[in-house]
């Protein structure tokens, strides 16, 4: 069984924000307005923060796109008291809105401030995907673009993509990526299955010396970044 | 021993004032609630900085004052200290209720309360090792253990009561170090992380809990023109300073833990951030300097005007005690990446009273409430006796109109 994994080279990385508008696109994660982005109520699968080193004139911005770090220890599946978010054996978190209760305790507990939770009913916008099946039920476990107020979800790594790929035999990391990976200008990011040593991903992180958000926590992220 | 107990007449204009008032309010309850569930949780002041609010700091608050209450209740029916009978069946009541208020409270803060049925699919549809899940099994064993607990004091089979007491008290502890347990864990955020939380949390449930015994004995005895003992309250009151000192060394070793360490970045906040005042004025002040002061200051301690208002001020502190807990624990912005993160995701968060949220807790404790008055109808719980068997130096009041 793969684990799936991802490298941010912020070497690479121009800061154009491609990847939280591509995610957004990709997985119908609706549209704030600069009120709820004020009253921090917008939902993000993948959010971009800048953070700042030093002081005027001798100051630098880095800009660090943050999706769900996929931890393998993670914390919301350990709180989450409905099962609503589990790991796949592919070590995707999912979030399964059927089960969600909404008690927030994933958001409490997350290192990465990755979850949002729906404060509303979001409308549901003429959008079409072409992968996704046309059968209600074969949406299982994804009753989305259905998802309700009082609900929390987050970033998938695009798995619908990955299983897709998977059926019809192609490269994963290669031919599918992730709509974050795919949408980037700059080739910044990389996909793919950490325990085959011989794939992209892992190639190059065993090239590059790497580090994880908040690895004090001992959460294990699967997103690797690669320091400037 | 051999005490009776009587219904109140619920006849005055008083009553039937005080019950219609909180059935209207009651009626707002449904009203706000139904808002909140059709238009989402936008119409509170949660977000995804501080996604609990009000509503959870008001639910482990009456956990507190639940557990406390039938911690108090043991002193009468396992202790067997007969200065306390007058107000055992009154604390074991209100441990009822206010759990039930609390279980209220929790269920309306959830996103989809339709689904809570799932945590109670022990081992097949939840997850046992959240500490919601094990908390769960707690809230239904102790709400149990709690009507037994008080059906055997009605029939008055007292030694039954006794063991099923004893048992209560030891869950009722194991409950709210169990709520405790919910912040103590979660190790991402520092002011919640802390394994002397469990304990904290039973403190502050000990004082809270006391201190509305306290309040609602003598309120309920005064306006029902009952006598209560001076003797009983004093010694509540004794208790009470023991408690809130021991709380005093829970807060100071738990805070000088996370500050001692350079990593105090998110304790100073609390000290000095947006909720500074929640935790210096409420928690602090009025939880525990102020009623400290009345309760060991030589000539406040034997006044009983004193003692009322310690037991106010504890009970108001501890509320800021939650709120100190909740709200700053997670506002405070995590470390994402190392540096100063700009922007929205490194600003701590700000949590808004809203209309609606607000009026949602005060109906709910409103329902508590009148839980509470009609209970006092039709159980037999205030000691009917005119006085007489109430072990008493001075007395409050001497009217006996229709008791």
């Amino acid at each position: 069984m793969p684990r799936w994994g991802m490298v941010i080279d912020l070497d690479k990385c121009v800061g154009c924000q491609a990847c939280v508008i591509a995610c957004k696109v990709e997985n119908n994660v609706p549209h704030g307005s600069p009120e709820e982005q004020r009253l921090r109520r917008e939902i993000y699968w993948h959010k971009m923060i800048a953070v700042t080193k030093g002081n005027f004139p001798h100051i630098r911005t880095e800009i660090i796109p943050m999706p769900c770090m996929q931890c393998d220890h993670a914390p919301c599946v350990t709180v989450c008291p409905a099962k609503a978010t589990f790991r796949r054996e592919d070590g995707i978190i999912m979030q399964y809105y059927r089960r969600c209760i909404g008690c927030k305790y994933c958001i409490v507990a997350c290192p990465y401030g990755a979850r949002s939770f729906n404060f509303k009913s979001q409308e549901i916008k003429p959008y079409h995907r072409h992968d996704e099946p046309l059968e209600r039920k074969a949406w299982d476990p994804w009753p989305f673009p259905t998802r309700t107020h009082g609900v929390v979800e987050k970033c998938t790594f695009c798995f619908h993509r990955i299983d897709q790929g998977l059926k019809e035999g192609k490269k994963i990391g290669v031919e599918v990526v992730p709509a974050c990976v795919e949408a980037c200008p700059s080739n910044s990011r990389t996909f793919g299955d950490l325990d085959d040593p011989q794939s992209p991903i892992s190639k190059l992180l065993s090239s590059r010396s790497s580090f994880r958000l908040r690895e004090e926590l001992a959460t294990r992220p699967k997103v690797f970044y690669l320091s400037k | 021993m051999g005490m009776n107990y009587i219904t109140i007449e619920g006849r005055s204009r008083g009553y039937k004032i005080l019950v219609s008032l909180l059935g209207a309010m009651v009626g707002l309850f449904i009203t706000s609630f139904l808002v909140a569930y059709l238009k989402g949780q936008q119409v509170w002041g949660v977000s995804n900085i501080i996604p609990w609010g009000q509503l959870i700091t008001f639910y482990i608050y009456f956990i507190g004052l639940s557990a406390g209450a039938i911690i108090i209740s043991s002193l009468s029916y396992v202790f067997k200290r007969e200065v306390y009978e007058p107000i055992g069946r009154l604390a074991v009541f209100m441990g009822i209720l206010l759990m039930v208020g609390a279980m209220i409270f929790v269920m309306v803060d959830l996103g989809r309360p339709e689904k809570a049925w799932r945590l109670f699919m022990y081992f097949y549809l939840n997850n046992m090792s959240s500490l919601f899940a094990i908390n769960s099994i707690f809230y239904t064993g102790y709400i149990a253990l709690m009507l037994i607990y008080l059906w055997l004091i009605f029939e008055g089979k007292k030694r039954l009561a006794g063991v099923v007491g004893t048992a209560d008290v030891l869950w009722a502890i194991a409950v709210h170090m169990g709520t405790g347990a919910i912040f103590g864990l979660i190790g991402n955020r520092e002011i919640f992380f802390s394994p002397i939380k469990p304990f904290e949390f039973l403190m502050a449930a000990l004082t809270s809990g006391t201190s509305l015994i306290i309040l609602v004995a003598i309120a309920t005895f005064k306006l029902t023109n009952r006598v209560i003992s001076e003797e009983l309250i004093f010694s509540l009151s004794r208790l009470l300073t023991h408690m809130i000192l021991i709380l005093l060394v829970m807060v100071f070793v738990d805070k000088l833990t996370h500050l001692y360490f350079p990593n105090r970045e998110a304790i100073v906040y609390l000290f000095t951030g947006d909720y500074w005042w929640i935790f210096w004025v409420l928690q602090i002040g009025m939880g525990i300097g102020f009623p400290l002061f009345l309760l060991i200051f030589p000539k406040t301690k034997k006044s009983l005007k004193a003692v009322i208002l310690a037991a106010l001020s504890v009970v108001i502190g501890v509320f800021g005690e939650r709120a100190a807990l909740v709200l700053p624990g997670t506002s405070h912005p995590q470390p994402f990446f190392p540096g100063k993160i700009e922007g929205p995701w490194g600003e701590p968060g700000i949590f808004p009273i809203t209309f609606w949220e607000s009026l949602l807790s005060l109906s709910i404790i409103s329902f508590v409430v009148l839980l509470f008055v009609l209970g006092l109808r039709y159980l037999e719980i205030l000691p009917g006796g005119r006085g007489e068997s109430l072990l008493g130096t001075r007395e409050l009041s001497v009217q006996q109109r229709d008791s």
